[in-house]
This record gives structure tokens, sequence and C-alpha cells, in this order.
């Protein structure tokens, strides 16, 4: 449908607005916002936020939900820092990637197959994952780098995960850019990415039609849990750390983020051009009030207000308000008569 | 007692009513028809408050009125009885009608319901319909019709004058539309004028005295129903001739049946259905007819892979299948038209060639990635070949078409899959008349390019019309079978009401 898109358009539109209002704002307030170094350094935060939220996307378009990626970056990180000795730190991290995608498995089983509301499930995984990351740490951080310096170049390639470059950019940005990418080419281009717009759509129908829903839902949760695996090799190689405590509520950034650019809760619709402006909106907020010394009481708040902003936002636009007649007080007409009384 | 004159209303520059009067009397029951999107849903809903108008008088009892909103109309006395019924079913009959002014009892006690005073109230209400239902049976343990007879009670306790009925009778039995129209006709010697919408013709000729059709959202004519035929009727909502597929039918040369494509043996699923066997050759339309409850959709299903059969086999193209799921059908060669597309069907969000195309990614996405000249190619292909009508091109979300157009896209889904046998549930509920031609016209084509169809069906008019062979199903037995030359509507109705041969 034409208006459809042009509804979309207007979405991606006034997101932009949003962001330029911002970025405008904030080179205003502060000296260094506008900086190389702060850009650069902005740019390398958002990759753990990035990454999750591409695969946050698809899983959302099919009517998913994941609140565990956080947890599961932390334990993947500790996985890491745990193995490195016994194992080398390249299997280790190869090993906590995998540890990712199980996690995301196991949500997708239970979500699928066993039926627990996604909501409740990744909420219990939440807690599962953070536990076990406290458990296999000790609660402590781990440092990660080559202590005993007998895999001098084993440790060499795992720290350039976190601070290497490719064509010059950073590495964390670099796989982020490419895992967008794939992503955005996996919604448009194929049966996967529009079995998640067919899912999240209409679940029943599909199913009706032919699809393995649940498949492709597994498959989706899967994906989730892998991208916490590869955020947290991003992030313990960059840090030289794994820290239990680490991606502290990032579920609520991601979907903040996630939500903002456009994915309804429902499923069934959004792009990851949204998403993307979704995060650069939010963590562009949060990196200029960092700049300004506001608390990071201050951030959580402001980061609650978007979110709640944002779904709201999306109810509103989906429920078809009629403004003009609400604006009027509904009771008089276009032409100016008063409605009848009731009881008349 | 009510007029509309000259009602025009756009959204978004698109015409849906261009200067559309009707006129109702007291004690009268006035048809409306039309086929989808001929505007007869938004004049109704602009009668209730609903919409607002662009242009027009609403005119009541010689007074111009205004409704904001449907409250206002509820105040004025009009009250809609829509299709799907509003109410709460685990309350009591009692509950319903009076919810929002159940009594209360006096003094310190006034913060608690006065339950007997409640019953009496609603005896009072149901009395005056002469209808024998305990007020204090939950809602959910009422026939469907007995709903229905409850809303237009409670309708009456608040005073209506004016009663809009939005094709009351769709998913109601025979004897039960009987009893409606009883009731229909009570409400008429009480002075009551009642605006009445249906898709099925025969009733309308049946209850109303006079008729409005609509089309394209202009006012096509109204005129005393005594002086229609339902030829004229059907000319007058399409606005060309359709002809009476039967009686053509009747005297064309006996089709060319193949092979047994879809062979049914013993199938059983305790309480829906006990050893049905049957079979559909390849070029054959078989229907299957029951009233509602009958056993018939849950066959289909069970067929499908949707629901377990406890027990029996199903054969494609002489071939045992295992179906356990839509996806084993699917591969097996069968496709599926589920009884409500809106929540089966299509997923509304999604463009027209989307949803077409939706069950065939083993061909249009090798490997997993489209190819999307073919797709939109194929897509084409449907669109032309059964005439799917949209707006704006096969990038329309199916949200946008209607009911006929909305049928299609699904029917086109499994043509694109390339099914041999065709399974739909009650292929022309709410699908006006117009496109019920197009869609049995396809069938027809179909199953003479070698398909296997079975249609399953409660609508009477339909399984004589389109049907080679009728089986007749009662409480999950098949009762009878019929060739098509030998069915009757009083054959057919006997054997699906239980009654043996």
């Amino acid at each position: 449908m034409k208006s459809a898109r042009n509804r979309s358009l207007a979405e991606i539109a006034s997101l932009v607005v949003i962001l330029t209002l911002i970025i405008i704002f904030f080179s205003q307030a502060s000296p260094i916002f506008l900086t190389q170094r702060n850009l650069d350094n902005m740019l390398l935060d958002i990759t753990t936020v990035g990454i999750l939220a591409v695969f946050t996307t698809l899983l959302m378009i099919g009517g998913g939900l994941d609140l565990s990626v956080g947890s599961t970056v932390a334990l993947c990180g500790v996985v890491i820092g745990a193995l490195q000795g016994t194992w080398g730190i390249l299997p280790a991290a190869a090993f906590a990637v995998a540890i990712g995608a199980l996690v995301g498995l196991a949500n997708g089983f239970l979500v699928t197959y066993v039926g627990i509301n996604p909501l409740i499930t990744t909420l219990g995984m939440l807690s599962i994952a953070r536990g076990l990351a406290f458990v296999f740490s000790d609660g402590l951080t781990i440092p990660v780098f080559d202590s005993e310096g007998t895999q001098f170049d084993a440790y060499n390639t795992f720290t350039q995960f976190g601070e290497g470059q490719v064509f010059g950019i950073a590495t964390p940005v670099f796989i982020m850019f490419v895992l967008f990418i794939l992503g955005l080419l996996i919604l448009q281009f194929t049966s996967y990415g529009r079995a998640m717009y067919a899912i999240g759509g209409n679940a029943q129908a599909s199913q009706l039609a032919g699809l393995s829903v649940r498949r492709y839902r597994m498959i989706a949760y899967m994906l989730s849990g892998l991208s916490a695996g590869i955020a947290a090799v991003l992030l313990t190689s960059r840090l030289y750390a794994a820290d239990p405590r680490a991606a502290p509520a990032m579920e609520l950034t991601v979907i903040t983020a996630v939500v903002l650019g456009g994915i309804s809760l429902a499923g069934g619709k959004g792009t990851l051009i949204g998403t993307a402006l979704g995060v650069l909106i939010l963590t562009t907020l949060l990196n200029g009030m960092k700049l300004l010394s506001t608390s990071t009481d201050a951030q959580n708040i402001a980061q609650g207000v978007v979110l709640l902003l944002a779904v709201g936002l999306d109810q509103l636009r989906t429920r078809d308000i009629n403004w003009t007649a609400w604006l009027r007080g509904s009771r008089l007409m276009p032409d100016g008569t008063k409605a009848i009384a009731k009881g008349d | 007692m009510l007029e509309m004159r000259h009602i025009r209303k756009s959204f978004y520059g698109v015409k849906v009513l261009d200067d559309v009067s009707i006129n109702l009397y007291p004690g009268e029951t006035l048809a409306l028809l039309g086929e989808n999107g001929a505007g007869k849903s938004t004049l109704i809903k602009i009668l209730n408050g609903d919409y607002s108008r662009d242009a027009g008088d609403v005119i009541l009892d010689g007074v111009p009125v205004h409704f904001a909103e449907p409250r206002d109309a509820e105040g004025a006395g009009i009250r809609m009885i829509y299709q799907e019924l509003h109410y709460a079913p685990e309350l009591s009959v009692a509950e319903n009608l009076l919810l929002g002014r159940l009594p209360h009892r006096q003094g310190l006690l006034g913060w608690m319901i006065d339950w007997n005073a409640a019953r009496e109230q609603a005896r009072e209400a149901l009395k005056l319909l002469n209808v024998n239902i305990d007020p204090m049976t939950k809602m959910r343990d009422l026939s469907v019709v007995e709903r229905e007879i409850i809303e237009i009670v409670k309708a009456l306790s608040r005073k209506a004058r004016i009663i809009v009925m939005d094709e009351p009778t769709a998913a109601l039995t025979p004897p039960e539309v009987q009893q409606l129209f009883g009731i229909i006709r009570d409400l008429c010697k009480q002075g009551i004028g009642i605006i009445y919408i249906s898709h099925r013709l025969d009733e309308v000729f049946q209850i109303a005295q006079r008729v409005t059709v609509l089309r394209d959202g202009k006012h096509v004519d109204t005129r005393p129903i005594a002086e229609m035929t339902h030829k004229a009727l059907v000319h007058m909502m399409v606005g060309r001739d359709i002809e009476e597929r039967a009686e053509v039918r009747k005297g064309t040369a006996a089709i060319q049946l193949g092979d047994r494509l879809l062979e049914v043996q013993g199938l059983a699923k305790t309480g829906a259905f006990e050893d049905i066997s049957f079979h559909v050759r390849a070029g054959e339309i078989v229907a299957l007819f029951g009233l509602l409850g009958a056993g018939h959709n849950i066959l289909t299903q069970t067929i499908f892979g949707i629901e377990k059969a406890d027990s029996g086999n199903v054969h494609i193209g002489g071939h045992p299948v295992q179906v356990a799921s839509p996806q084993d059908a699917k591969r097996a060669g069968i496709g599926f038209v589920p009884l409500d597309r809106k929540v089966n069907g299509l997923v509304l969000g999604m463009s027209v060639q989307k949803n077409i195309t939706l069950s065939n990614w083993s061909t249009l996405a090798p490997f997993g990635i489209f190819r999307p000249k073919k797709e939109m190619h194929n897509t084409r292909h449907w669109v032309d070949k059964l005439g799917i009508r949209m707006a704006g091109g096969i990038e329309t979300h199916t949200r946008y078409l209607s009911g006929g157009n909305q049928q299609k896209v699904v029917l086109a889904r499994w043509l694109e899959a390339n099914v041999r046998v065709l399974l739909l549930n009650e292929p022309t509920w709410g699908v006006d008349v117009g496109a019920r031609s197009d869609i049995y016209d396809q069938l027809e084509a179909l199953a003479a390019q070698g398909l296997a169809i079975l249609i399953v069906s409660s609508d009477i008019e339909e399984v004589l019309t389109v049907s080679h062979r009728i089986l007749t199903i009662y409480k999950g037995h098949l009762t009878g079978e019929f060739m098509q030359s030998e069915a009757t509507q009083e054959n057919l109705l006997h054997a699906a009401a239980g009654g043996t041969l």
C-alpha cells in the first residue's frame, strides 16, 4: 500500500529529525561532543548494543522477545575468562560464542515447544545467566591477558577483536557493520527474513500456509543468543577482562532502541534502518548526558522515559485516533452543531 | 421515522458514499443489500455515530440529528447488533442484560447487588419477546441464536426503536434462522423498525418488506420486495447478469473424472467424527454439507494435519500419506482454505504478493534467497487469472482488500504451491455475490484442469450450485451421498439433519 510505505518513510524521517536535533543540542552544550575522539569512542561504545539490536530486531519482527541478552553477554565473557588457562584463549572464545547460541536455543525451546511466554522465559534466563556468571567467576572480575606469557600469538589475535582495525575501522565497529548489512540482506531477500515478517504478522496463518513456525522461531532465539556471544568476545577483548557485572540492564537499552526504531512489540513490522536510527538516537542521548556530567541515575530515568514514549507512540499510531474530533471535544460536529443529548 | 438523505462520505479522497438516501418506517424491515465495499457498513456506522458524514442529513421523527458517538445514537433509540456479539461469556444472562445498571440493595447494604431484583428485571425484559430463557444461565451455555436474542432483548430494554442487524444469520442453522425471523416479525408488530443487512438473498425475500441496494457507494434503487425477483436483485447489486449456474451446468455434458486423488478410509476422531470414508477424483468437486458443528470443519482440519486422527488413513494420488502437520500436507500436495481468512488465512500486514507466494518458497527462494522477478511474474499470473482487484497493485497489504479478493489471495497461494487436492472451508462466507461467482468459476476451471476439490459448507445454495457430488454429514457420521442431479434442498437438509434415507 502506498500509504503504508509513506507512513514508514515518515517514521524514518522523523527519527532522522530527532537524531539531528539531539546532535545539534549536545554539540552546542558540550565542546567535546563533536570531537573526533568522542565520536570514535561513541561508535565503539555502540557496538555491543548495535550487535544485539540487529538480532533482537529479527526476533521481534518475528513476534519474539529476549530479555536475557545482557546477562548472556556477561556469562559468555566469564566463560572466556574461566577457560582461557585450560583451553587456550581462542578455543575459549569460540566456546563462549557457542554457549551464547546454546542459551538462545534454550530460550527458543522453552518458548516454542514448551510454550512458556517469551517475557517470562527470557526473564528467567536473565536471572539464570547472570547467576551462572557470578558462580563461574566467584563474583570477581577475571583479567584476560597473557599472564603466563605462553600463548603470545593467540592472545595477540584475541586482542585484535577488540583493538584491531579492518580497513581503517575499529574491528568491533566493522563487525557490527557487517552483521547489520547481513541482517538487512536477510530481512530483504531471504525466505528466513520473510518468515519473520509472516510469523510476526500472523503466526497461525503462517502455520496453516505450511511454514515450520516453531523451527523459524527457535532459530531466531538462537541467533539472538549467538549475537550475545559475539558481543561478549568483542567486549572482553576490548576490556582485557571478564566481568560478571558486564552489560548491566543491556536488554533494556537494546529493546528501547529497537522499539524507538519502529519495531512493534506485536511483531510483523519494522526495519533495520529504523533500528539503526533508534540505536544512534538512544546512545547519542546517553553519551551526551554523560559529557554534561549527568548522573547515571538521570541517564537511567531518561532511558526509561524514552522506552515508554516509544511504546506509547506505537500504541497511539496503531489505534488510529481521530485527533481532530478529540480536540474538538468530540461532542461538537465539524459543522459546529452540538450533538444531541443522551436520552433524547 | 428515520431518514438519511444525500449522505456523502470520503476516506482519504476516496468516495465511499455518494449521495445515498434511505428511509425507514415504523414496523418495517428494510433490507440493505450490496456487495462488499458497496458502502453498507459505512452508512450504518454513520447512522451509529462511529463516523461523521461529509454531507447530507439524518432525520429522526422529522428532526435533524447529529450523532458524534455511538452513545448518542443509543440515546436516540438506535441499536446495532453486529455479526460478532459482544458479551461476557462467564456472566449470567441477567448480568449481561443489566450490565452497568444492576439493581442495588437499600440502605447500609447499598454496595451489594440485589440479585432477586436483578432476576426479576431480567425476566421482565425477556418477556418483551416471550422467550423462555432462564436469566441465571451463563451466557456461554446459550446457543448462538439465543445470544443474539439476548442482544435484541438488551436493545429493547434500553428503549431501542430502530435495530440494525448486520448479517445476523451468518452463524445460525436453518431452524435457528426461522426462530430469529419469528422474533423479527414480533419486533415489527411492536412498531420497531429493522434495518437488515445480509448476503443471503433468500432470507431477504422471506423477511424484508422493502429493499435498498447500494453499489460502489451509490444508491441504486429502493423497491418493495414483492416487485423483485432473485435475478433482478442480483443484477442491481452486481450491475450485470450472473448466470444461473446450476441450470447451466445441468445441461452440460458429463465432466471427465480421473483417478481418486484424495481417498479417506475409516477416519475417526473421538468426539468429532467416526468411520469417515470417501474419495474425490481428479476433476471432481465434492461438497461436504452439514449444519454447524456436524464435524465437517474438524474433518478437513484433520486431513490437513491441524488436528490428529485417532485411526484411519488418507491416500493422496493412490499412495498412503502420513499428515501430522500442515507442512506434511503441503508436501503431500494438499491445500487448505480455512474458515476465517483474516485469522487463519492471511498475514494482513503483508502485501498481496507476499501472501500469494507464502507457500511456495521452495521454488521461488532456492537456497533461501528470493528470485524477485520470478516471484513478481508468478504473482501477476494469479492476480490476472483469478481477477484479484486491489487499489494499489501487488504491494497492497491484504488488509485493504474486500472479502472476496482476500479469499482469492488465499486460493492463489495454494495454486502457486501447485497442490493437487484443495480443501475449502466455507469458501464464500462474507464474500459478495460477484466475487462468489468468480470463485465458483475458478473452482470449476481448476477441477477441469484435474484438481480434486473438497468444499465444506453449511450454505445449501452454494452446495447445490458448485458441486458435482454432495456428501452430507450429521454428528460426525456421513449420512448421505447425492449426485448433483438428484440433490434438492429438501433431501440434503433431511440427510444433514440426521434423517435416514
